[in-house]
């Protein structure tokens, strides 16, 4: 007898979302990202970050990677409407796969005003291993990458500096398995 | 035809709707669609039938589908006469219906400049479309078209949309023969046939410990064709099972038969609802767990082993977690199991529901489709049970509006034969049923064809009865006239404290007026002693009709489940009351 038959209705099921990456493979036509997105926002699903770019050129086929955060079940549904979809040759859920690898990329613009900030700044470049893109007085851009954690704590440390100037875009997530 | 001839894109359509064998498509003109319109004119393998308002094409089409198993076709033109088809297109999503909408958008280098009757057509029908296509090259047309009618009729069927700018109508390409078409397979997702072995020997060690085991069959049965139900009907009698059917799965099993429970769900019988309510063992073929048929999801069969059969993987573990699915199409499990029983030789003993049928049967016993019929005011359960009795040894289809008529249509009228009930269920689109009638007729020509309707959901696609006198298409639109939207006013009653806001359904048209002036008989029956004249002759004349027939107007549709409330707390008739707890967390649901 199965006892996980019994469910709470949906009103109260966004309990224990979950972060998730989902690596899709679709045919790179026109609408495929509207479809995409309108699925997420038809259902009701979130979308953390999303990351589109065609990588096989002779196929034609784009890689489109969404970070979403839903409970197992939600996440499970997701691919499932997703698959759906005439364009999508297949949708898996990175932490399904055995073994898979993330990585993100992020540009920091940051302001300073003396010396002092430099130096605090230049420190945790160094710990972090950003590298500089672009120097000028009272101004540097960083480029880091890596997991999306990584670049969260680079950026949360960077937010303890008083009274520099930050400016950041972040591509999202992407990620492979073997 | 010489092989490289070149074609119009117009012509391509037609050349391509011949290939598809299409016989039949409804449609409505306009000046995107004009070079289409102009390739029909004088061309005599393809009947079109000229509706009177486009949401009267796709209905049509979802009815000429439903009643023939083969893909619906439906014409428009660009901006309003494809936003007309929007609700028809979602329609035919929800209950899963294969049709082809072909629209016309303005010319190519126009798109984007709001362009007169210009709609971003694809964005706009991208929700309720399995798939569609914006057409920018020629030469890609014929392969959208021959995918187009493969997706829609392949996996869980659906509709798909193909919007053609003028220019390519006028535009010239060679044509490709579908034959000469190979389509890409995760494109077309056309359902599995490999049988899921472990399954199989699941559901039958399951059977065979079981107690008290129900099946709980839908529309995907008889999406899976008309070998299902055969396959269906030999397994339940193999094993001896109690089967209920969701609204969309009557049909599928004989409702007559003793096996049958009738449908379950929010009006389902009393039986049925108790039976998946106390079940050990629930086997669904091809149904959803929809919130009608499920109550409230957390009493839902709370002790009870799943099995789900659906094409569909979405549809798992979507709203009810079940122990084990199979994604096969549902005629090749189904003959698979039948095999597997007969060649391992497993019998299964008379005696080993017997607890479970004497359960049943006493519920059965509570006779919860009992109504009272007094000599003069007629109760529209009479009327459908009536109906039903003059016209269930003729070859008929029954399509539906929405409401009270609708539900009371599917507990008195026993379909023995599947896609003989056309109904729209996911959705519940007022001003289906007579347009369905008419796509159901043009299928079947020599059937047949009854829409059981409400006079306010019949108001919704009135002028369609132009299309069927034009066509000489002999429908029968049956009208349970209560001068209320019954449905809206019982959830009043029984919800909102009897408040009747704006459910009373004032001016109405004389019916029988009504029809003449379109050249359509009216007949009408005010009481008790006209009904059955009323039926025999609505039957007898060969051209639409329209019967009104009075009903009592403060009949309530019973048994009922109210939102919010699980499958044991069924309210039988008025006098039950419902647990106040459950109306207040019901009143904010649908
Ligand atoms: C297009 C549309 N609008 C509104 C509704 C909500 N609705 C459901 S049943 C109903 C009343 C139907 O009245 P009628 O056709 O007379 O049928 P009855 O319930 O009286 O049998 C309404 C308004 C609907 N289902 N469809
Ligand atoms: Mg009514």
């Amino acid at each position: 007898m199965s006892n996980s038959s019994v469910y709470p209705t949906p009103l109260n099921t966004f309990k224990q979302s979950k972060r998730s990456v989902l690596s899709v493979i679709v045919d790179n036509e026109p609408g495929i990202l509207a479809r995409i997105t309108g699925l997420f926002s038809g259902r009701g699903y979130n979308i953390e970050a999303l990351n589109v770019t065609v990588v096989d050129i002779k196929d034609n086929l784009s890689r489109i990677t969404i970070e979403t955060l839903g409970e197992e079940r939600v996440v499970n549904q997701i691919l499932a409407q997703l698959e759906k979809l005439v364009p999508v040759h297949s949708a898996i859920n990175l932490a399904n796969l055995k073994e898979s690898y993330e990585a993100e990329i992020c540009l920091v613009k940051i302001q300073f005003e003396n010396e002092q900030q430099n130096n605090e700044i230049l420190s945790f470049a160094d710990i972090y291993r950003a590298r500089t893109v672009q120097k000028r007085q009272l101004l540097v851009i960083y480029e880091i990458s890596g997991t999306s954690e990584r670049i969260n704590k680079f950026l949360d440390d960077l937010h303890t500096i008083s009274g520099i100037k930050v400016e950041k875009v972040r591509s999202g997530p992407i990620g492979l398995g073997i | 035809m010489s092989i490289d001839q070149e074609l119009t894109g117009a012509e391509i359509v037609l050349e391509a709707l011949k290939d598809q064998e299409v016989d039949t498509i409804f449609g409505y003109p306009g000046g995107a669609v004009l070079p289409i319109y102009d390739a029909l004119f004088g061309q005599n393998f393809l009947k079109h039938v000229l509706v009177r308002q486009e949401a009267g094409a796709v209905h049509a089409a979802e009815g000429y589908a439903r009643s023939s198993g083969k893909v619906g076709v439906l014409l428009v033109t660009s901006g309003p006469g494809v936003t007309n088809v929007v609700t028809g297109l979602t329609d035919a999503l929800m209950d899963s219906i294969p049709i082809v909408c072909f629209s016309g958008q303005v010319p190519s280098h126009l798109i984007g400049t709001d362009a007169f009757q210009e709609c971003d057509t694809t964005g706009i029908t991208r929700p309720c479309t399995k798939h569609n296509y914006l057409v920018k090259d020629i030469n890609k047309l014929p392969e959208i078209i021959h995918e187009a009618f493969e997706i829609a009729r392949s996996g869980r069927p659906g509709p798909v949309l193909i919007d053609i700018p003028k220019d390519i109508q006028f535009a010239k390409s060679v044509y490709k023969k579908k034959s000469d078409v190979t389509f890409k397979s995760h494109r077309i997702k056309s359902g599995s046939k490999d049988i899921d072995r472990v399954f199989i020997e699941q559901l039958i060690n399951h059977i065979k410990k079981s107690q008290k085991p129900v099946f709980y069959v839908g529309g995907g049965c008889l999406n899976s064709g008309p070998q299902a139900s055969q396959e269906l009907m030999k397994l339940v009698q193999l094993t001896n099972i109690p089967i209920t059917t969701t609204l969309h799965g009557l049909g599928c099993y004989p409702a007559e038969d003793e096996k049958s429970l009738g449908m379950l769900g929010m009006h389902g019988t009393y039986e049925a609802n108790l039976s998946m309510n106390q079940c050990d063992l629930m086997i669904n073929v091809g149904a959803r767990f929809d919130d009608r048929v499920t109550g409230r999801l957390d009493a839902f069969s709370p002790n009870s082993v799943k099995f789900h059969f659906d094409i569909d993987k979405s549809s798992i573990n979507k709203n009810v977690k079940v122990d084990y699915h199979t994604n096969t199409d549902i005629t090749f499990s189904l003959k698979a199991i039948n095999e597997y029983i007969e060649s391992t030789g497993i019998t299964f003993d008379e005696s080993q529901y017997k607890n479970w049928w004497s359960q049943i049967n006493e519920w059965r016993d509570k006779n919860c489709l009992h109504y009272e019929q007094s000599d003069e005011t007629i109760k529209p359960q009479h009327a459908i049970s009536r109906l039903y009795q003059l016209t269930n040894q003729k070859d008929t289809f029954v399509t539906t509006e929405v409401g009270q008529h609708q539900m009371w249509a599917a507990q008195y009228y026993k379909f023995a034969k599947p896609n003989r009930w056309i109904t729209s269920g996911g959705l519940g689109t007022m001003g289906f049923g007579m347009p369905a009638a008419i796509g159901a007729q043009m299928a079947n020509p020599n059937s047949l064809v009854i829409d059981i309707a409400g006079e306010a959901s019949f108001l919704m696609n009135v002028q369609e009865i132009a299309t069927a006198v034009q066509y000489k298409l002999p429908i029968k639109i049956f009208i349970l006239n209560n001068e209320y939207m019954g449905m809206v006013r019982q959830w009043q009653e029984l919800m909102h404290g009897s408040r009747y806001s704006e459910s009373y359904v004032d001016a109405l048209p004389d019916f029988k007026k009504l029809a003449e002036s379109f050249n359509a008989v009216g007949v009408r029956a005010k009481n008790l002693s006209e009904l059955d004249d009323a039926i025999n002759e609505m039957v007898s004349v060969d051209r639409p009709v329209i019967a009104d027939i009075w009903i009592d107007k403060k009949e309530n549709c019973f048994p009922m489940i109210p939102s919010g409330a699980s499958h044991s707390e069924m309210l039988l008739s008025k006098y039950d009351k419902e647990n106040p707890e459950n109306q207040k967390k019901g009143k904010v649901l649908v």
